[in-house]
């Protein structure tokens, strides 16, 4: 390491150390510079601007791997395009890495090697948050998480009040006196986690879950502790937060006794609690953990909820979350819900695992700085909006709903957005 | 055993060595421990990896790309007939007449493949961007192999030269881009695990 390197610096390139192991040497080592991946990419597809080809992302940080790890890369940089950790790489790395990709993970699932780039992109993300260089919006979210517990730091009171005020709301509609939204009760067999965006701008979404518990007749729970459901640690790329984050739901999980964690619909956290979180923490889970989408699949499909799709006629549209579908495994479940509980479902086009971001993931909508270009990528979405002709957009994540909503307003698409668990409630035969 | 044959014989087994490390390195001495639940099987989602998920039904790398799909495709294949038919020279067998001209026809093809992609990265300005020497020195190289390889079927004086040029393309496997010769299994079989145990592979629906 030459002694010009900063101290952040060093400490990137030793995180980029502690990370080698077999699958991130396996990825650093694989691009070809085919460039094909550049059709697979929203970014470059809207901008067609050269920098956001992800085979370009993928040797920002594998140039540095180059030149620092191999023989190569530290004799004859140039002819492997090994790079330093300079001014220059440092600027296009948070610019590029943290402003252009959402890690979506398109490019990887057409990527003619199989580099899994979003992968990539986190490592290179924690290397830059070893440096301090995370964007302000984001790196204010992931501490808001870390201090008050949930990333919108809502006060543990205002909580309580939406709760008990949402509580009343749900007596009248049922016009049950007993029906109730549980808070911080031992031994239920559900602890339901929520997006701190829903008891802060959407409680809505809050009534409709309770609503359908409700009617199933659920043992459930929330907690005023430990409701986030987010981990927005995982796109700064900071495991030890990220654990953190973790470890406090898994503790909730264990002091209130339940044996099934509900996430809410919202697809990085379901990927983050789901699939990453055991990583993170190095064990596994001692209780079972379920995304709401197939809580309410199974709901229906085992006939504890009755559900009139003529309750819902205007057509409805889904669009897929990346980390709830191509990355997360969650892909057909919506589809049995909507098939279900609407009159008219158009799929998009391309769906599923090939699906096209919505523009809002990598934590995009938390970094003000991006906001043109985010909204300039959504373009495609957008378009894949307008095809269907669709009037309502359902989409099981919280964060692509504030994209689509935007994009909404943006491009004049005159829909309407709403959660798989909206549209359920909306279904509901009481 | 010639001098060539020696020259060769180094080359190789240097190349293996070295692959061989990366490979049983990055696979299996480094492998990291997954806790989470699986919800899918990892075993026929590596089939899947390295099947489906490859082709043009499925990959739009390759559907939106035929022309380099299939320049590709015949590029590398005839980069292992390649390698194969040095290995016969190796051991002094030479394919007769109609094999040789067959196999010298199918090599001039693919090396013309490997030309076409060597031109589309120069003239190409988002792809220039994108690449470094090592790109088109490993391009040319293998390309430049394929031709002798087909030069040689028919001229067997040229098996020395030959040998010796092959020996070299070997001992440049292991540090330049030509390691995605190893990397590029381990990386597949990799995602193979990622998407397997998430149960998004082998992918279901029918439509891309």
């Amino acid at each position: 390491m030459s002694d010009d390197l900063t101290i952040s610096r060093q400490k990137a390139l030793k995180a980029l150390a502690e990370h080698l192991d077999g699958r991130l040497l396996s990825n650093l080592n694989s691009c070809v510079h085919c460039g094909l991946c550049g059709e697979s990419c929203q970014y470059y597809l809207t901008t067609r601007d050269p920098r956001f080809i992800p085979g370009r992302k993928v040797d920002l940080i594998s140039g540095l791997y180059k030149r620092y790890h191999t023989v190569t890369g530290r004799l004859i940089p140039r002819l492997v395009g090994a790079r330093d950790l300079d001014d220059e790489t440092v600027r296009e790395m948070v610019d590029v890495l943290f402003g252009a990709c959402t890690m979506c993970g398109r490019c990887t699932a057409h990527c003619s090697i199989g580099i899994d780039i979003p992968f990539l992109v986190r490592t290179a993300r924690t290397l830059l948050s070893e440096m301090d260089l995370v964007p302000k919006g984001l790196r204010s979210t992931v501490d808001a998480a870390i201090q008050s517990g949930n990333n919108m730091a809502i006060p543990h009171n205002e909580f309580v009040d939406t709760i008990l005020w949402l509580e009343e709301d749900l007596k009248m509609e049922v016009n049950d006196e007993s029906a109730t939204i549980p808070l911080d009760q031992p031994g239920k067999r559900i602890m339901y986690t929520l997006n701190p965006r829903e008891p802060k701008f959407f409680p809505l979404s809050i009534s409709v879950m309770a609503k359908v518990f409700y009617a199933a007749g659920e043992d459930w729970t929330l907690s005023s502790n430990m409701y986030d459901v987010t981990n927005y640690a995982f796109y700064t790329g900071e495991d030890r937060l990220a654990a953190e984050l973790t470890k406090r739901l898994v503790t909730e999980m264990q002091a209130l006794g339940s044996t099934m964690l509900v996430l809410a619909e919202c697809g990085h956290g379901s990927r983050s609690i789901r699939w990453e979180g055991p990583e993170w923490i190095e064990r596994p889970y001692p209780f079972e953990v379920k995304t709401a989408v197939e809580l309410l699949a199974d709901y229906i499909r085992s006939g504890r909820i009755r559900v009139d799709p003529s309750k819902n006629k205007l057509p409805v549209t889904l669009h897929d979350p990346c980390n709830l579908v191509r990355l997360g495994g969650v892909i057909e479940e919506q589809r049995y819900i909507l098939s279900h509980t609407v009159s008219n479902f158009i799929e998009m086009t391309p769906n599923r695992t090939n699906n096209y971001c919505c523009g809002g993931g990598g934590g995009q909508l938390s970094m003000s700085e991006y906001n043109d270009r985010r909204l300039t990528i959504g373009k495609l979405k957008a378009d894949q909006i307008q095809r269907t002709g669709a009037k309502i957009v359902a989409t099981p994540c919280h964060n692509c709903i504030d994209q689509i909503m935007g994009l909404n307003q943006h491009y004049g698409l005159g829909v309407e957005v709403k959660t798989l668990g909206e549209i359920v409630a909306d279904a509901l035969v009481l | 055993m010639s001098v060539f044959h020696w020259i060769f014989l180094i080359g190789f087994t240097t190349c293996f060595i070295a692959c061989l490390y990366h490979f049983i390195h990055t696979l299996f001495l480094t492998m990291p421990r997954q806790y989470a639940k699986a919800r899918g099987k990892v075993l026929p989602a590596v089939v899947y990896s390295f099947t489906k998920a490859m082709s043009p039904s499925r990959k739009e790398s390759a559907y939106l790309h035929l022309p380099t799909y299939f320049s590709g495709l015949a590029y590398h294949l005839g980069t292992f007939m390649s390698f194969f038919l040095v290995f016969l020279f190796f051991f002094n067998y030479h394919p007769s007449w109609p094999w040789s001209a067959i196999f010298s026809g199918i090599l001039a093809i693919s090396a013309l493949a490997g030309l076409s992609i060597l031109i589309k990265r120069i003239l190409k300005k988002d792809l220039r961007q994108l690449s470094n020497p090592d790109d088109y020195i490993s391009n040319l190289l293998v390309t430049l192999l394929q031709g002798f390889v087909a030069f040689t079927l028919l001229k067997h004086s040229l098996v020395p030269a030959l040998l010796v040029y092959a020996s070299a393309v070997m001992l440049y496997i292991p540090v330049g881009k030509l390691k995605h010769v190893v990397y590029f299994f381990s990386s597949r079989i990799y995602l193979a695990v990622f998407f397997g145990r998430r149960g998004v592979w082998p992918v279901k629906e029918d439509k891309p």
